[in-house]
């Protein structure tokens, strides 16, 4: 992030002052061009023309033309559906012509909503490149009236391999994000306010816009039936709950195990971090599965424990009523073997940042702290810690982002073996032991219920957004970014 | 003396006795396949017949277990993926990372914005948008949904070159190079570990994905399936007591060849992260 910028508030108005710039360079090409160049707000290529520039005259006109026939050819038949979302219902209706039953011109509320979100972008972007040619051809202007030499074609192409070699390599790159991350995620921020679900599936039915009712379930209201607002909670409890052990105690013990390994007195140290890290090595769908069956009520831990008279004991004690231990069947005991399994999955990970860091720790500061007599234990809490914290802090921040995010540790772990019996939260088909992507993840692909996943897509994203924010302007003061450079 | 090596002794004994927990259903997993029985031994840790029959079993493929198929499917969307997502990184990192120009900055923080958004919430509209161009249950989309938005993940690339000295590009700006051709003669010979992370890294990603690939191969055609989502499949509740230590054995296989790359790969990240992180 920036050098000079230390707030989000900041980095918005250098935004905004950047955008108005851009604004006010537009009109002063408008107000001071010539004919040429307001005549290139209409037809693009006109002050390349007048400059001798034709390939580039006729790239722009040919752009030009192709966003206008997209325009009136594609556009035109989803974009003034936009908002309805689409009337006409999908039926069969009787065609006096071929005297046979045909399906009528129906509307796809999802096709309107996708497509004319996405002229949306086509247009948005192309305003940008039409204004960016107004004023490049006043630039043009300027520079033939001051009598400069105007670049040729095969000069404006080299420029991309030299000032403009960062055009060059990110276009394809932002090209593969607009399309599989952006559009994707406004998408399902429309759909959060459309009642798209189970009963409103095109092409068959339509749907429409419900404005913020979504919400107003997922908080709790939409009736007493809905049981929405208590699974979000219930999930939402869990999921930062989960996230918070989830990071810390992964963080700690492998910090405590990388200083275990690099002690003196450890022999054959690599030996040892080779063996932790095979764990995590083999692909998490193997190891977790695996554990899964490990733990299972009818696994090989149960025969175990039953055998030693664990079982025995603990329903003695009345910590559990059936014959076997619900490792990852009951509520309670899933949610510590979750975050047993998870320490297991995730030390050796921190185990590894941890070793790299702490092999660049200040040696001299070590040394003579020993020498002015400090403990080990001293010299852990004062110089090790803090040195480790400055260092891994901001990925702290991350990892906690990510685990309110860890589908794979919870889904591969409880899915289809975990099954709820409390009635509320199984009403909205929810589970205990859900995380709000888990949630999500079964609420489209089980449910169709794509309303209500994207509602809570919406408020996973503004929660880790508020964390990050949050947690980083507290943690990083300024940017180290060029500062080795 | 005496009581230094005792000392040791423990220090020693703690380790080792982490290690045998940490790596027990490992292990577990490495004997479970070797055993002759099809299901699930809930008896003993140990199995009751050795055979190496479902090794064999493997590379004889039945309508569920398609093995060598599926490797052969994860294989080619890994190297595709693997081609164009390191191109992705690379080209981002260098742009971001050495160049200057006024779009940077806000590029930057859109892409931290974009990085808080769950994968999952985007995958859900990418397979609509995909099932329209008839792109699920393909591998054409995987391919696409692995690498089109691999350029989010630039950072540790950018860390990387944010250490090569900024002189040495004045330098060689002033003698009269192009962008490209420092990107391309001097930044990227000297970042040879940053390379060989972003290409093991990539490569690993339709081995370790799990989710994408359920979300986009949901026709329950084995044929088509990745390795993740075939083993998967293997542990369905009516499939398991017959394919058990199939899974296992299948599991063996597919960790070696991952496990060595990983254990080479983590080498490299700990030098790139460490590297950028510490020095400042």
């Amino acid at each position: 992030m920036a050098n000079n910028k230390k707030t989000p508030s900041k980095a918005i108005g250098r935004f905004f002052k950047g955008i108005g710039g851009f604004f006010a360079e537009f009109g002063t090409a408008v107000s001071k061009g010539d004919i040429f160049t307001k005549l290139s707000l209409i037809w693009m290529g006109a002050g390349y023309a007048r400059h001798k520039q034709f390939i580039k005259a006729a790239i722009m006109t040919v752009l030009e033309a192709a966003v206008i026939l997209f325009s009136i050819l594609f556009a035109s038949q989803y974009v003034p559906k936009f908002g309805t979302l689409g009337t006409v219902q999908a039926e069969m209706i009787f065609d006096p012509v071929t005297m046979k039953n045909i399906m009528n011109d129906y509307d796809n509320s999802f096709k309107i909503l996708l497509y004319s979100l996405i002229c949306f972008v086509v247009w948005i972007a192309f305003f940008f490149v039409w204004i960016k040619n107004t004023i490049n051809s006043y630039k043009i202007q300027v520079k033939a009236d001051k009598g400069e030499h105007i670049n040729t074609f095969i000069e404006d192409i080299r420029m991309y391999k030299d000032e403009k070699f960062h055009i060059t390599l990110l276009t394809l790159p932002v090209l593969g994000i607009v399309i599989f991350t952006v559009i994707p995620i406004l998408l399902l921020i429309l759909v959060a306010f459309t009642n798209y679900d189970q009963n409103h599936m095109p092409p068959s039915s339509l749907f429409s816009w419900v404005g913020l009712s979504n919400f107003v379930k997922l908080f709790g209201g939409g009736g007493m039936t809905s049981t929405f607002g208590y699974s979000f909670v219930r999930i939402l409890g869990w999921t930062l709950l989960w996230a918070f052990f989830a990071t810390f105690t992964t963080y700690i013990g492998g910090i405590l195990l990388s200083l275990l390994i690099n002690n003196k007195r450890t022999k054959l140290p690599k030996l040892w971090r080779t063996l932790f890290v095979v764990t995590i090595a083999v692909p998490q769908f193997v190891s977790l599965l695996l554990v899964r069956n490990f733990f299972a009520n009818g696994g090989i831990v149960n025969t175990f424990c039953k055998a030693i008279g664990l079982t025995g004991w603990l329903r003695d004690i009345g910590l559990i009523s059936t014959s076997y231990i619900p490792f990852l069947s009951a509520p309670g005991w899933a949610h510590v073997m979750i975050i047993l399994i998870n320490i297991w999955i995730g030390v050796p990970y921190q185990m590894l940042i941890a070793t790299g860091v702490l092999m660049n720790l200040p040696a001299d500061q070590i040394e003579s702290a020993r020498i002015d007599g400090a403990r080990p234990r001293q010299i852990f809490a004062k110089i090790t810690m803090p040195y480790m914290l400055f260092i891994t802090g901001p990925t702290l921040i991350t990892d906690f982002v990510k685990n309110i995010n860890n589908f794979n540790v919870i889904y591969l772990l409880t899915e289809g073996v975990y099954t709820t019996t409390n009635q509320a939260l199984a009403n909205s088909q929810a589970k205990e032991v859900d995380l709000l992507v888990t949630w999500l993840f079964r609420l489209t692909q089980d449910y169709y219920n794509y309303k209500m996943a994207s509602a809570i897509g919406i408020v996973v994203f503004i929660i880790c957004a508020v964390f990050t924010l949050v947690a980083f302007n507290k943690m990083i003061k300024g940017d180290r970014e060029e500062t080795f450079q | 003396m005496k009581k230094k090596g005792l000392k040791t002794f423990f220090h020693n004994l703690l380790i080792a006795v982490l290690a045998i927990i940490w790596l027990i259903p490992i292990v577990w997993l490495l004997f479970t396949s070797f055993s002759s029985y099809d299901g699930i031994n809930t008896s003993s840790f140990f199995p009751e017949e050795w055979s190496i029959k479902h090794y064999v079993q493997l590379f004889q493929p039945d309508t569920v277990a398609q093995f060598p198929r599926w490797f052969l499917n994860t294989f080619v969307i890994a190297c595709c993926t693997c081609v164009i997502s390191t191109m992705f990184i690379l080209m981002v990192a260098y742009a971001t990372s050495v160049m200057r120009f006024k779009a940077r900055k806000p590029l930057m923080n859109v892409a931290v914005i974009l990085n808080l958004f769950p994968g999952m919430l985007s995958m859900i509209a990418v397979y609509f948008v995909l099932k329209m161009f008839n792109l699920t249950n393909n591998h054409l989309g995987l391919i696409m949904v692995y690498s089109a938005s691999s350029g989010l993940g630039y950072l540790i690339a950018k860390g990387f070159f944010d250490t090569v000295p900024r002189a040495l590009c004045e330098a060689a700006k002033i003698d009269g190079c192009s962008e490209s051709k420092i990107f391309f003669k001097m930044i990227l010979p000297l970042s040879r570990p940053i390379i060989v992370y972003t290409v093991i890294s990539s490569f690993l990603v339709p081995w370790m994905d799990f989710v994408y690939a359920k979300i986009i191969l949901n026709a329950g055609i084995s044929s088509k399936y990745t390795v993740a989502i075939g083993l998967y499949r293997m542990l369905d509740k009516s499939l398991i007591n017959q394919y058990f230590t199939l899974f296992c054995a299948a599991g063996i296989v597919i960790s070696i060849p991952i496990s060595a790359l990983f254990v080479l790969m983590q080498k490299f990240y700990v030098e790139g992260v460490t590297g950028g992180a510490v020095k400042g």
